[in-house]
């Protein structure tokens, strides 16, 4: 257990010492405001107002208006929603299967561990994002809410974050302290949540960062195909209307309208890219000598 | 020889499961897989739709009487003849369209991967050799930015900028319609032209995946104990940079790009689709979009087969460089 307190005391200190991963965690933290306060704060209208057709970013209209007349500005913010939220709950899903099986796949031995391997590597193999688009076009016609397609993103992350597990696991397990407990006959579960999980938190904390970029291009994709749709102002569904929408290819003024957009899905991967870089680079147990 | 013969048997029932595993998705779906097809037959010959699905099931090869075992068997066994499936929008078998396909997207990818891994390498060692000067800093910070694109917005980036706004590249496909396949210079131009648009997408953020890992790589060389010793035996700096550290760093990254071209095979869905180049994602993007799953379960098992093949060459070149993989 003290060693999860001093992961956390580590993880709060943490800003103080590693820029990346603080600036990566402001970039977060304003998309995720954005997303809860954003739409209290910049109503969407979406009705169309064909006299400011493409108008280029002013004051009134910081990115620009669409095809209909819309505010580009205030579809960025109220999409945050479901762009944080989906990328959200896809990685928390992918870090918790992958997190399970990694950990079961390290600490069992004999048939089931061999099977949780077998389970492990086809998904490894696999191509993930052909795999993910031929789920969701069978689902699509289904109306799915936002867990489902999250469950669906994330049975195409969580591998190769199981397979590190795994091998985290499996060079803690042959450790002093674990031999320790089994000789006090300290049951599985105590054994597994106090002993083991506590030394692979920090790592399962790096990944969930890090798997927001996949999560994130994933459910982009996805929207950007037209595979899932509950909200036409993701970033994804938007990306789709800025291509297609109209004859938009054959308007260069419209240029505004993909390049916000675009701007906006690259600065929140970038902040989960060196979040996790930093965090990363702080829990690294060969930096911080583990031992 | 006994390692190889292992991952190959290994392999293979990965791929025997994943092809499974799409056929029971794809068939176990409520719905009639045939039914898209026959909608556009009664259409097209203005028949009742009963009659025109009973057709679609024989263009198909299906027959619904039969158990799903049995259909599965069939699948299968046409599968290991190398017939991969029918497509019911075009019409035609899944063969065909691989062969008109796969010529467009081995181009993109082999050129985009080339360039990338060239490129990539240099930076990274350029990189690793100035660590913590200012050229370094720069080259991480511009590649973790450029890591974060994922590459099918990048594309339509691309597609705005050079299609619309500058006019400088074509809107789609893989050479002008109204020009006839040849060996012409025209010709070969043309092509060029209109690859250029998938391959910057798809190279630019690979640029950055291969510099990173470069420079990532060439420290843990540094601390090897037989740079140590050249350093001792007193060979050139230079020499050491170039000779010892980069080709043992370069090592490692072959292996990667076996897997990354098998990979890429399927993986530009989006990026083809966007310049609507008719490679294999092109059709495989087709394909989910208009459910045609005779087309999507024979393209999909053919980048299994690609990825298996890429993992496979991967794991030998792994076992060739690094015995001690051998052993475990």
């Amino acid at each position: 257990m003290s060693e999860l307190r001093i992961n956390l005391t580590k993880g709060i200190s943490l800003f103080k010492y590693n820029k990346k991963a603080f600036i990566g965690f402001i970039i977060i933290l304003f998309y995720v405001l954005m997303a809860i306060f954003g739409r209290y704060i910049v109503p969407l209208s979406l009705e169309s107002n064909f006299s400011e057709r493409y108008l280029a970013p002013s004051l009134k209209h910081p990115f620009g208006t669409d095809y209909f007349g819309i505010d580009i500005f205030a579809q960025i913010v109220n999409g945050a929603r479901t762009v944080i939220g989906l990328s959200m709950t896809s990685s928390f899903f992918a870090v918790l299967i992958g997190t399970i099986l990694g950990i079961l796949r390290g600490y069992l031995t004999g048939k089931i561990g061999q099977l949780v391997d077998a389970i492990i590597s086809i998904f490894l193999v696999i191509p993930s994002f052909p795999a993910l688009l031929i789920m969701a076009a069978i689902f699509a016609d289904s109306n799915l809410n936002m867990v489902q397609i999250s469950l669906i993103v994330a049975l195409w992350l969580w591998a190769p974050l199981a397979k590190q597990v795994s091998a985290q696991v499996m060079s803690i397990k042959s450790k002093e302290f674990i031999e320790a407990s089994k000789m006090l006959n300290m049951p599985l579960y105590y054994i597994v949540f106090k002993d083991i999980f506590p030394l692979v938190a920090p790592y399962i904390l790096v990944n969930f960062a890090m798997q927001l970029k996949g999560a994130m291009e994933f459910t982009i994709g996805l929207m950007f195909l037209g595979l899932a749709k509950f909200d036409s102002t993701h970033w994804g569904i938007m990306l789709n209307y800025a291509l297609y929408q109209a004859g938009a290819l054959y308007t260069p003024r419209a240029f505004h309208y993909p390049f916000f957009i675009i701007l906006n899905i690259i600065l929140l991967i970038y902040g989960g890219i060196i979040f996790a870089q930093g965090l990363e680079e702080t829990f690294n147990p060969k930096l911080r000598g583990h031992e | 020889m006994k390692f190889i013969l292992n991952r190959l048997i290994y392999l293979l029932f990965v791929l025997f499961i994943a092809i499974s595993g799409i056929f029971f998705l794809i068939n176990k779906m409520p719905g009639d897989p045939a039914y898209g097809l026959a909608v556009s037959i009664s259409q097209q010959r203005n028949m009742d739709i009963n009659k025109a699905l009973e057709i679609a099931h024989q263009m198909m090869g299906i027959d619904t009487g039969e158990p799903l075992f049995i259909r599965y068997v069939k699948f299968l066994n046409q599968f290991i003849r190398g017939n991969i499936g029918y497509s019911t929008y075009y019409q035609t078998t899944v063969n065909e369209i691989v062969a008109k396909s796969l010529p467009w997207t081995l181009l993109v990818v082999f050129i985009s991967i080339l360039i990338s891994f060239i490129i990539g390498v240099y930076l990274g060692a350029f990189s690793a050799q100035k660590r913590g000067r200012a050229v370094d800093i720069s080259i991480s910070f511009v590649s973790s930015i450029i890591q974060a694109i994922p590459p099918f917005v990048l594309a339509v980036l691309i597609l705005f900028v050079g299609a619309i706004k500058l006019r400088i590249i074509p809107l789609g496909g893989a050479y002008p319609v109204d020009m006839e396949p040849s060996l012409s210079m025209d010709f070969i131009i043309s092509v060029i032209k209109h690859a250029i648009g998938p391959i910057v997408a798809i190279s630019i953020p690979q640029i950055a995946v291969w510099t990173l890992a470069m420079r990532g790589n060439t420290p843990q060389i540094m601390e090897e104990d037989y740079i140590r010793f050249a350093m001792i035996r007193g060979v050139k700096d230079s020499t050491i940079a170039r000779k010892y550290i980069r080709n043992n760093a370069i090592l490692p990254l072959v292996a990667s790009l076996a897997i990354a071209f098998g990979y890429m095979l399927g993986g530009n869905t989006l990026v083809e689709s966007i310049f609507n180049y008719p490679g294999i994602g092109f059709y495989f993007g087709k394909a989910i979009a208009l459910r045609d799953y005779g087309l999507l379960t024979g393209l999909f098992s053919l980048i299994v087969v690609g990825v298996i093949i890429a993992t496979f060459l991967a794991e030998i070149i792994y076992s060739l460089i690094d015995p001690r993989v051998k052993v475990k």
